[in-house]
């Protein structure tokens, strides 16, 4: 187990390192800088600018410099938000942006599974086929599209919650269910499967045959079984919740760091899309490795130490 | 079980939702919530670089200019001054009630370090040239001389003098933007760049550094040191880039003031929200800009063709249907004690301007069998695609052949300034001055002329006119330098931008100005919102 966390740790390392560089290189080659901006700067002042952010460097020092100050885990200052540090905006943006993803994994989950468990034990039944239906829709509904239809119902003509912004819980709603809702249609077809899938397995109707109740079968014996396939799909859904808030806080405005993410982008505020990306990087090579190690938890055949 | 913990998980969202006040949904009467245009990006006055930032900052700091209600010119920090009469050595008589807001008093000394800081290289300010007019500033900035050589010393604690290189009669309204704004000496030493931190912030404005969360707001209270404490004690800005997003929170009620929604809902707006609804032109100008040093573009006649065929009119009221106006000279027919030299053609209809520029167009060797073909550069925002296409659509009827090319504001601007264009549309938003705008076609002022458009008569008109410390003299001088340019067609002007904003009908003190500058100390609400 411990060779198997070492060898995985050096290879989400190397894809660290290979992302970073990536995101590093393909900024520098997007045309304009971070300087551009309608406004003409004469070369004097041009120069002081490129100077005060290292920017007169030779490619491969900045590089260097770069690659060094990440190690300390110092992003540097943002090249133009420049009243903050990189780490100062991240430590801003990233408790909205874990709120939402977290808010949104959670209604997703909960809902998902209870939608899917309901409908697993009645496949073929009218309340299944209603439901089955309705999460069809929702699959192919992005936040983009559902996220608008929300406030043009819950904020704009009803006047029940913002329709931006932050503050309070009631600014979260919205961003949340518009983020959750492909998420709860997927898990729920994915558990309403397994689930129906493990119910004709010969060690359920064992259980069933040796009169233990519906309740403790479901919770300890079929459930166990449908997690697996949850589980691999988690993994990808917590990567794909992270970038889809980047969407989700633009339609809200949240400041949460995806907000950055898309602003410095277009600002070619090189320190800030790095500090960001890193994060993200960070965050979904973690995911991977969680879903990983839960295979072992929850199926005993899947060892580590080979 | 796991549907009680679904049903759990939204009664939870409910309650905590029902528990938490929508605190923005109401507001104290003495506060207002005003929707920026995007995310400032600094707040100190020297390192600026963006018009949404002048908003801010002019609540803010105090400079020794400063904004009436109306946006015009007023004593701010100066009780009066008076020029020299070569126009060289200007001299401010400051007020003597000026104090920072923790109570430190603010003399002429402040305002000496505030244009040293401002040129120091170590600044790094992007809009330092702003201020080149003054006495070596641009060897101060470039690093050649120090800043104790900048032409700026105070007289005594309540007398700032200010010597220039070259007469420059529009110092008043220069010194209206924030890096001619003083900053406090006394902080800055103590904190260096961490003066900006709401915890450390002294400012001599109305209003003074509350809470800045990025992305989210930036609160300001009311200053009780500044010389008349204003009547709304609070500000939030809220940045609000998306014109959309901005119009729903208007019409659910989450913001006061806002400045921008999108053109499209013009119609709609008018309807409902007749009340709220304040249209004006914007001090700038948008056109379209010929490189020189495409072969074809060089050639005078292919670039009147071009122009002729620009119909201003349909671009405005037809295809932006937003409330620009159309414009037919490059300094803006809006600017104080001048008149624009217009287009020759503008009166001409537009049929027969077709049928010359057919004919220009085939004097210069373009045939239907060889037809001109050029690609026109533009910003990928829908407005300016609409615009663009519609442009390409009128060149199209004297033969020519358009590609349109697309990129997002950095890209566009800088492929502007390398000159990687044939044809591109650009935009200025300047001063209340001519020179403002004409001076962007001399050849000797870098990449901002991106055209590379380079007329030595025109060069010698400006050169004079840059001489000339009589205002109105100036203005004739620049006249003159205009109604030449106009006939060399280097730019085709397109339209003066409007502003499309929304305003409480219930807030007062507000009025539409050429700058859309709006300082809230002008602003309250009326008794009966209390």
């Amino acid at each position: 187990m411990a060779a198997y966390l070492l060898r995985r740790g050096i290879y989400t390392l190397l894809s660290l390192w290979v992302i970073v560089s990536a995101v590093f290189f393909m900024l520098r080659l997007a045309p304009g800088g971070p300087f551009d901006s309608e406004r003409a700067l004469p070369p004097e002042v041009e120069a002081n600018l490129m100077a005060a952010y290292n920017l007169d460097a030779p490619l491969y020092v900045q590089y260097g410099r770069f690659l060094g100050d990440l190690t300390r885990g110092d992003f540097g200052p943002s090249f133009t938000q420049k009243d903050f540090s990189v780490a100062e905006l991240i430590g801003a943006g990233l408790p909205t942006s874990l709120a939402l993803g977290i808010g949104a994994l959670s209604l997703a989950l909960s809902v998902g599974l209870a939608l899917g468990t309901f409908c697993g034990r009645r496949t073929g039944s009218f309340a299944d086929g209603i439901l089955m239906s309705i999460t069809n829709v929702s699959l192919a509904l992005p936040p983009i599209i559902t996220g608008p239809i929300l406030i043009l119902v819950f904020a704009v003509t009803l006047s029940w919650l913002p329709s931006g912004g932050s503050g309070s819980a009631g600014h979260l709603l919205l961003p949340v269910i518009a983020l959750a809702l492909p998420y709860i249609a997927a898990i729920a077809r994915l558990i309403r499967g397994a689930v129906a899938e493990a119910a004709r397995e010969q060690f359920i109707v064992t259980a069933y045959a040796k009169g233990i109740g519906r309740q403790r079968i479901l919770w300890h014996h079929i459930m166990p079984t449908a997690a697996i396939p949850l589980v691999s799909f988690l993994g990808p859904a917590a990567a794909g919740l992270l970038t889809g808030s980047v969407v989700v806080e633009q339609i809200f405005d949240l400041p949460g760091i995806g907000r950055y993410f898309v602003q410095a982008a277009l600002n070619r505020d090189y320190t800030l899309v790095m500090g960001v990306a890193v994060i993200y990087a960070m965050a979904i090579l973690f995911f991977n490795l969680l879903v990983d190690l839960a295979y072992g938890v929850l199926d005993p055949r899947i060892r580590f130490d080979r | 079980m796991a549907l009680r913990i679904g049903t759990l998980f939204c009664i939870a969202c409910i309650c905590a939702f029902n528990s938490v006040a929508w605190a923005e949904r109401t507001t104290a009467p003495s506060h207002i919530r005003i929707a920026t245009a995007g995310e400032p990006q600094t707040l100190d006055p020297h390192r600026y670089n963006l018009r949404l930032e002048e908003t801010l900052l002019n609540d803010l700091f105090m400079g020794l200019t400063t904004f009436g209600a109306a946006g015009d010119i007023v004593p701010g920090a100066a009780a009066r001054w008076h020029t020299s009469d070569d126009g060289l050595v200007w001299t401010f008589e400051l007020r003597k009630d000026l104090y920072w807001s923790d109570g430190v008093p603010l003399n002429a000394n402040d305002f000496v370090f505030s244009l040293q800081r401002l040129l120091d290289p170590a600044t790094a300010a992007s809009l330092a040239y702003f201020m080149y007019m003054i006495d070596n500033a641009a060897a101060v900035n470039r690093g050649a001389q120090p800043t104790t050589a900048l032409g700026v010393r105070a007289i005594d604690e309540h007398t700032l003098e200010l010597r220039l290189e070259k007469p420059y009669p529009y110092l008043l309204e220069r010194l209206l933007y924030p890096t001619a704004f003083p900053v406090p000496a006394h902080v800055i030493r103590e904190h260096g760049s961490a003066w900006t931190k709401a915890e450390h912030w002294v400012s001599n404005g109305a209003y003074t550094l509350d809470e800045w969360r990025p992305q989210s707001h930036v609160r300001m209270q009311a200053n009780s040191r500044f010389i008349t404490p204003p009547r709304i004690s609070q500000i939030t800005y809220l940045p609000l880039a998306n014109e959309q997003n901005a119009y729903n929170r208007y019409r659910n009620k989450e913001v006061d003031v806002i400045g921008a929604f999108p053109a499209t809902e013009l119609d709609a707006v008018r309807r409902t929200y007749s009340a709220d609804l304040r249209l004006s032109n914007l001090l700038s100008m948008a056109y379209l800009v010929f490189n020189l040093q495409v072969p074809a573009l060089a050639d005078i006649r292919v670039r009147q063709a071009l122009s002729l065929a620009v119909d201003q009119r349909v671009l405005t009221d037809q295809v932006m249907r937003s409330g620009a106006a159309p414009a037919f000279s490059f300094a803006p027919a809006m600017i104080d004690d001048y008149d624009s030299a217009e287009l020759p053609h503008k009166e001409i209809p537009y049929a027969d301007r077709l049928s010359q520029a057919k004919a220009l167009l085939a004097a210069a060797g373009y045939t239907q069998q060889n037809p001109l073909r050029v690609t026109l550069r533009h910003m990928s925002t829908l407005e300016n695609k609409k615009i663009n296409l519609a442009i390409s659509g009128m060149w199209r009827q004297i033969g020519v052949r358009t590609q349109l090319q697309q990129a997002d504001v950095r890209t566009h601007f800088s492929a502007l300034r390398q000159g990687d264009f044939d044809v591109a549309w650009a935009a200025w938003v300047g001063e209340n001055n001519a020179e403002h705008y004409l001076s962007l076609l001399q050849s000797d002022i870098g990449n901002v002329n991106y055209g590379r458009f380079a007329d030595p008569h025109y060069d010698d008109l400006m050169r004079e006119v840059s001489l000339t410390a009589d205002a109105s003299q100036r203005n004739a001088r620049l006249q003159r330098a205009e109604q030449h340019v106009v006939q060399r067609y280097p730019v085709i002007p397109l339209y003066t931008m409007a502003v499309r904003r929304l305003v409480s009908p219930h807030l007062q003190g507000w009025q539409e100005n050429p700058r859309d500058m709006h300082q809230s100390r002008y602003l309250s609400w009326p008794e009966s919102a209390r």
